[in-house]
């Protein structure tokens, strides 16, 4: 067994509006391996940025509850101040792919610049160095160094997401968090860029949170994969298990809900929507979506059953089948 | 053979750009030659990556763009030079379903007005007959209770419930040929199998001709019987949905295919054989076939010579060595 890089332990993240807190992560604990990867997929809306954005403290200013313990090589990084966290920990030791980002680069600023900038903030080396080091990120992502000297309208789509990901790579960070990585990119090209993932993935030891709402995409990297509805993770469980056939009701919905090319199977959707998180259903968040809800689903709220292997179902129906965690 | 709704000969729109006193003008050749029919009732996939001039062609077929060149063939009828008046018939039979649901529909009409807008707009019906085709179609989109939905703005609604809204308009005056571009890339996995069910299943009831365009192969073969694919403007390669995933000839086909990934648990350890580069400028597309900057198995002839559509394997295929695929 790998030891464990990264621990979250029952984490909350409770965003304050007029109509009250809306609990867009709630009471979420998993931990990661040294060079696993995990995929954490889920419905529009069910917190899976939020959690991002908690692991690395980015937060907006209308926080109501941030609590729980984040740790990271046996350090809990939730309890460093602002500056520590800046200089030690983001970007250095876990960075992250936002969301979009390829359309955020700087139109005015040089690549080479743009890519270096986080080591002139965070470290006191000389501009020639951090140049160096930037030349040497975007020769990972396939980058040419003559790129340097380029501004971001000369870059196609692919080679702009391959320069956020090397400004996230640039400080040689442990783990990378990737956001909808290739959420705006066409189809070949987001190819390229899982196989360039993988790639730096095996040589660089990476550690990815690989956050996308496409299960079949995330098959293409993830280890381990944990579904978040609502705010609360539902089912965490290796690949091997997950892709075949997971547990939990809504994790069976969502994988009949995916289309496949080579196979022939019938597609279900989810009757309904997902809740507000704002007043989320008492009980099981599930279950007025369940197919399989009995009485006691909308009651009380199921605890998480490890059924072995640290496969975990948020589930009654394994209630029997698993240690209660 | 069945009968055909539309036939679409060698369409081109090329949209003119900013010319210097001295040089040419310019052109995006976003569709650049192309023909296809599409029988009544059928229902047929249109892929391509953005950019590849999907959208542009289903809306130069709605004549909502002017086709540069080429003919519309609607019911035996020409209707890539019909004048405005004669269009107000066309915009009867053919609609269009948009990808932004937000964005397709006002915000300060009601649903009831969204739906009964292009009855008042083609002066059909009283009141109570406009009323009454409205619940109709809100019945067909299953958004029920209608007395609930009628008088609710489009704010209050969810994104596939908007979507509804969106196809309910596309069905109000009954048409024969229904274009829907991307109409669930906005939306959440699961939500888009709800919308693409509830499309198919009005599709087969109102036996409506039915063109989707999408850029997710995967979702196409649960939703029509054809697929073209388009590539740089010009159609790559077309045929039946199963056989074209079981033997696809144009090499932009297969790179798709292997692009496209199924859950598996595989998948993490593989790394996938996919050409480089990304789709050509359509200002300057290439010469000879469009795809040969990035084909693996481009040659000289690739280079100078364009390849014509021919019929290969029962499927259609714009390539030279399109024969050397047949397994």
């Amino acid at each position: 067994m790998t030891e464990n890089i990264l621990e979250c332990i029952n984490m909350r993240l409770y965003y304050s509006t007029r109509k009250g807190p809306v609990k867009a992560v709630d009471n979420v604990s998993f931990s990661l391996g040294k060079g696993e990867s995990l995929a954490l997929v889920g419905e529009s809306g069910c917190g899976k940025s939020s959690l991002a954005k908690a692991i690395v403290k980015l937060l907006p200013r209308n926080v109501d509850t941030y609590k729980g313990q984040v740790v990271l090589e046996g350090q809990d990084i939730m309890k460093l101040n602002v500056r520590e966290f800046r200089t030690e920990i983001r970007w250095k030791k876990i960075s992250m792919v936002f969301q979009g980002a390829m359309n955020s680069l700087n139109p005015v600023l040089k690549v080479g610049y743009q890519v270096a900038e986080s080591l002139l903030i965070h470290e006191s080396i000389s501009k020639e160095e951090a140049q160096k080091r930037a030349i040497e990120a975007l020769r990972l992502v396939g980058i040419h160094e003559s790129f340097v000297e380029r501004y971001p309208f000369e870059l196609s789509g692919g080679m702009k997401q391959r320069t956020v990901i090397a400004m996230a790579l640039v400080a040689n960070p442990k783990i990378v968090i990737l956001d909808e990585p290739t959420s705006a990119l066409d189809v070949i090209t987001q190819a390229n860029i899982m196989n360039l993932l993988k790639r730096l993935k095996k040589e660089l030891g990476l550690t990815y949170i690989f956050i996308t709402h496409d299960i079949a995409l995330s098959s293409e990297l993830a280890d381990k994969i944990a579904v978040m509805y609502a705010g609360e993770i539902q089912e965490i469980a290796d690949a091997e298990i997950f892709y075949r056939k997971p547990f939990h009701p809504y994790s069976q919905k969502l994988m009949a809900s995916v289309p496949t090319l080579r196979t022939d199977k019938k597609l279900e959707f989810i009757r309904g929507a997902p809740p507000s998180l704002l007043n989320p259903p008492p009980g099981c968040r599930f279950h007025p979506r369940c197919p399989s809800v009995f009485d006691r689903c909308s009651k009380e709220n199921p605890g998480v059953f490890d059924l072995g292997s640290e496969h975990c179902v948020k589930c009654w129906w394994f209630e029997g089948s698993g240690e209660e965690k | 053979m069945k009968e055909n709704l539309l036939e679409v000969e060698n369409l081109r729109k090329w949209f003119g750009l900013k010319k210097g006193m001295f040089s040419n003008p310019l052109h995006v050749r976003a569709v650049d030659g192309v023909d296809f029919s599409l029988g009544k009732g059928e229902a047929i996939s249109l892929v391509g990556e953005s950019g590849s001039g999907k959208t542009t062609l289903g809306k130069t077929i709605l004549r909502l763009y002017e086709p540069t060149e080429g003919k519309i063939i609607f019911k035996e009828r020409d209707i890539s030079n019909l004048d405005q008046k004669e269009l107000m018939w066309y915009r009867r039979e053919a609609a269009l379903i948009e990808q932004d649901p937000f964005a397709a529909l006002p915000s300060f009409f009601t649903i009831h007005r969204i739906l009964e807008e292009p009855l008042i707009i083609h002066k059909m019906g009283n009141i109570q007959e406009r009323r009454k085709r409205v619940y109709e179609a809100l019945e067909q989109v299953r958004l029920t209770p209608i007395e609930d939905f009628a008088p609710k703005y489009p704010h209050m609604l969810s994104g596939g419930q908007l979507q509804r809204v969106a196809v309910a308009r596309a069905l109000t005056l009954d048409p024969e040929l229904v274009i829907a571009d991307e109409p669930v890339s906005m939306l959440d996995a699961s939500v888009r199998i709800e919308i693409l069910t509830l499309l198919r299943e009005l599709q087969e009831k109102m036996k409506i001709s039915f063109i989707y365009v999408t850029h997710d192969l995967a979702t196409t073969k649960y939703f029509s019987e054809r697929l073209f694919i388009m590539y740089a403007g010009k159609i790559a390669e077309s045929g039946d949905i199963r056989e074209i995933i079981s033997q696809p000839l144009h090499p932009y086909t297969q790179a798709l295919l292997k692009a496209i990934p199924d859950p598996d648990p595989g998948n993490r350890k593989i790394l996938r054989d996919i050409p480089p580069g990304e789709p050509p400028n359509l200002i300057n597309p290439p010469s000879g076939c469009r795809f040969h900057p990035r084909c693996p198995y481009a040659t000289e002839r690739c280079r100078e010579e364009e390849p014509l559509v021919t019929e290969i394997g029962g499927h259609m295929a714009a390539c030279h060595y399109a024969d050397s695929f047949l397994k």
